[in-house]
């Protein structure tokens, strides 16, 4: 009650006498939709955790047109159906001016229309399906696709690694097929060769005949599409076999959890960041720091993701200077070299990020930035 | 007369059902509106269908099937890639849906209904991943596990159905006919023959019974159900991927059917409702509702391990007779089987 009658005078002594002051809601509504239990529940807590340490922030140093922001939070658990359910949640109250969500592309996807038709901002931070963002002019995703990430990977592997051939392994989903597309593409264009290709499942945990088949392709290289969780399995299989190459993976690898899981079977592996946690940036080390003694874990790269969301809408709010879910949506869509933890972030037309990637490498169990 | 005593009487009944029936068709008025319960109404109606559905299969004929999500998901892709592709309106694709559904499921029946219980839960169960792996790599028809977007909404006559209201009104009427349908199944010869089935099989057939035909007879008729509340799914949702119709899905049908009380035609309803409810009413305990979810299914199982529906007084009526009245009703034989095997 307090926050509200400090906002209230907030916003006499800042917008001033306007009439319009007083019927516009006094706080900036934002709502959250993460899979906070469930398969997916270490992103939903890092999105949680993340969105609620930006507002904090923002809110510290006035919030955006002198109103603070005020989030509310709802567990979808990865279930499209619990997804677009809490869309019409969000979309049915009218103080909610935008909404961060989902993690995974198929909740995202299945809520989409609920969104489309309310007009209210769905601004993703993780959805990677090529065709979210240009599904509804409401649908923003911060994520960045392969299509801007793989290039950096494949040129890593010609021209910096020398390697000509490679096999790929990757995970049989949308994402997957995206990062394998676009990396065959970018390799083959530098003049690279790949050898074998193979796909499965999620949930698979025996990758050992899978492995033995590219293996037999003799690459230079193994590309691995594929979550943090499988690489650090199927890098463990590989090296029981005894088989040592440069084994190069997309920004999906980054994660502490790769080296705790992996091992020593994770080093020498390559991967990329937007978000890198021991970037001396000093805006990312007060993140990262504030984050680990608050929260007891690193924030991972959902985390920054999110993190950026809320400042991105934060931003957009300020210069579409108006509390409009259209206004507002029009300024998102124009953000350009928004400069966020987790690299800038420039929207296209389909309101997809254009981002910057640096490549990393774990080294003696950590992770470090490829020189 | 006591409460028990209406709920038993054909008038009391009669009643209940006409205010039943206003009731959830002024929903919207009465929800003012609110699309967010709207929403969850929508998707209690849709897995009162399935529920029903799988129960044609689980209460009826004593069957076991564990592939019901793949039916569902059969239903919503052959209605989508049709409407998507082809660009027939859903008043021809949702039929369609539902009739290669139950084709399948035909098919299906005469290669596994010869299985017997766990083996036929076996056999269900792969065919359910076989769908899904199936949806995952035929990309050329399925899009892979790119999903299919863009699904167009039915239309009524030239109007697209866009909003909560028409989304509700229109799985309400199907949820409506197929309970009805279902209770009338029940009530017929077929459903009869099934019951008949279900309790001794042996003695079935030496009645004359076709064991084997009726067994595929209550696969089919599960199956177009199932598919039809598939394609309904699929034009709501507009997107469709196979993670949507996996074995989660399938969990979730059983275990509605399990905790509403196989067999009933009260049952499933009462469990899809509870199923989806719950993780909704309980969405304030943020991360530990799925804790209390779990611990509900629990309590349930321990103390009626047939199915909330068999409480006795609740449901039962006090006297004898008027089958066909007796909606909420377990038959008698089943109780005296169940307290039999108890001792």
């Amino acid at each position: 009650m307090q926050n509200k009658w400090h906002s209230l005078v907030g916003v006499t002594l800042l917008v001033g006498g306007a009439t319009g002051a007083w019927a516009a809601p006094s706080t900036i509504h934002i709502a959250l939709t993460a899979p906070i239990t469930g398969d997916y529940a270490e992103y939903g807590n890092n999105f949680k955790h993340s969105v609620e340490l930006a507002i904090e922030e923002i809110n510290g140093k006035g919030g955006a047109l002198g109103k603070k922001f005020e989030l509310s939070v709802g567990d979808s658990k990865g279930d499209p159906k619990e997804s677009a359910i809490l869309a019409q949640k969000w979309t049915s109250d009218s103080t909610i001016l935008a909404e961060i969500g989902d993690f995974t592309s198929t909740c995202c996807m299945a809520s989409q229309p609920i969104y489309n038709r309310a007009g209210v901002i769905q601004l993703s931070p993780t959805a990677s399906h090529t065709k979210f963002a240009s599904g509804s002019k409401w649908s923003f995703s911060a994520y960045g696709t392969q299509y801007w990430e793989q290039p950096v990977m494949a040129s890593l592997a010609v021209d910096k690694l020398k390697l000509k051939t490679a096999a790929i392994l990757y995970i049989n989903n949308d994402w997957g097929v995206d990062t394998q597309k676009f990396f065959k593409e970018n390799f083959e264009k530098r003049g690279g060769k790949i050898l074998a290709e193979e796909s499965y499942f999620s949930g698979e945990t025996d990758f050992n005949a899978v492995l033995t088949k590219l293996k037999g392709a003799k690459p230079d290289a193994l590309f691995i599409a594929t979550m943090y969780n499988d690489g650090a399995l199927i890098s463990k299989q590989r090296e029981k076999m005894g088989w040592n190459l440069p084994v190069i993976g997309s920004s999906a690898l980054y994660s502490p959890q790769l080296i705790q899981l992996g091992g020593t079977a994770v080093n020498g592996v390559y991967s990329n960041v937007s978000f890198f946690a021991k970037d001396p940036d000093p805006r990312i080390q007060s993140f990262v720091k504030t984050f680990e003694t608050r929260y007891g874990n690193s924030p991972n790269f959902a985390a920054a993701l999110a993190y950026d969301c809320v400042y991105l809408l934060a931003e957009a709010v300020k210069r579409a200077n108006a509390m409009d879910r259209s206004a507002v949506r029009d300024a998102l869509a124009a953000t350009k070299d928004f400069k966020g933890l987790a690299g800038s972030i420039t929207f296209t037309q389909d309101r997809d990020a254009i981002k910057s990637y640096k490549p990393v490498q774990v080294v003696n169990g950590d992770f470090q930035l490829v020189k | 007369m006591t409460l028990r005593n209406v709920y038993a009487s054909k008038e009391g009944k009669a009643i209940g059902m006409g205010g039943l029936a206003v009731i959830l068709l002024v929903l919207p008025r009465l929800l003012g509106g609110n699309d967010y319960l709207l929403q969850v109404a929508t998707m209690m109606a849709l897995y009162v269908v399935l529920a029903s559905s799988l129960n044609l299969i689980i209460g009826f004929t004593g069957m076991y099937s564990l592939g019901h999500g793949a039916f569902y998901g059969m239903g919503a892709y052959t209605s989508a890639i049709l409407s998507v592709n082809l660009g027939w309106p859903f008043w021809i694709t949702m039929p369609l849906g539902g009739l290669l559904t139950a084709l399948v499921g035909a098919f299906l029946g005469l290669a596994t209904l010869r299985l017997r219980q766990t083996f036929l839960v076996f056999g269900t169960l792969a065919f359910g991943e076989i769908v899904r792996i199936l949806i995952m790599n035929w990309s050329s028809l399925t899009r892979g596990p790119m999903g299919i977007p863009g699904i167009p909404p039915p239309k009524v006559f030239g109007t697209e159905l866009t909003s909560s209201t028409h989304y509700y009104y229109l799985i309400l009427v199907y949820a409506i006919l197929m309970v009805f349908a279902i209770f009338r199944l029940y009530y017929s010869r077929i459903g009869r023959a099934w019951v008949a089935i279900r309790e001794d099989e042996v003695a079935a057939s030496s009645m004359g019974i076709s064991v084997f035909g009726y067994k595929i007879l209550a696969f089919t008729i599960s199956c177009l159900i199932a598919g039809l509340a598939g394609a309904f799914y699929a034009h709501f949702v507009t997107f469709i991927s196979a993670d949507q119709f996996g074995m989660g899905e399938s969990f979730l049908i059983l275990t509605m059917v399990a905790l509403g009380g196989t067999g009933s035609i009260a049952g499933p309803i009462i469990g899809a409702c509870i199923l989806i409810v719950i993780p909704e009413a309980f969405r304030f305990l943020a991360e530990y509702r799925m804790v209390l979810y779990g611990a509900m299914l629990i309590v349930v199982i321990v103390l009626k391990p047939e199915g909330l529906a068999g409480i006795k007084g609740l449901f039962m009526p006090t006297t004898g007779g008027r089958r066909r009245t007796t909606l909420f009703r377990r038959e008698p034989k089943v109780a005296a089987v169940k307290a039999g095997g108890s001792q």
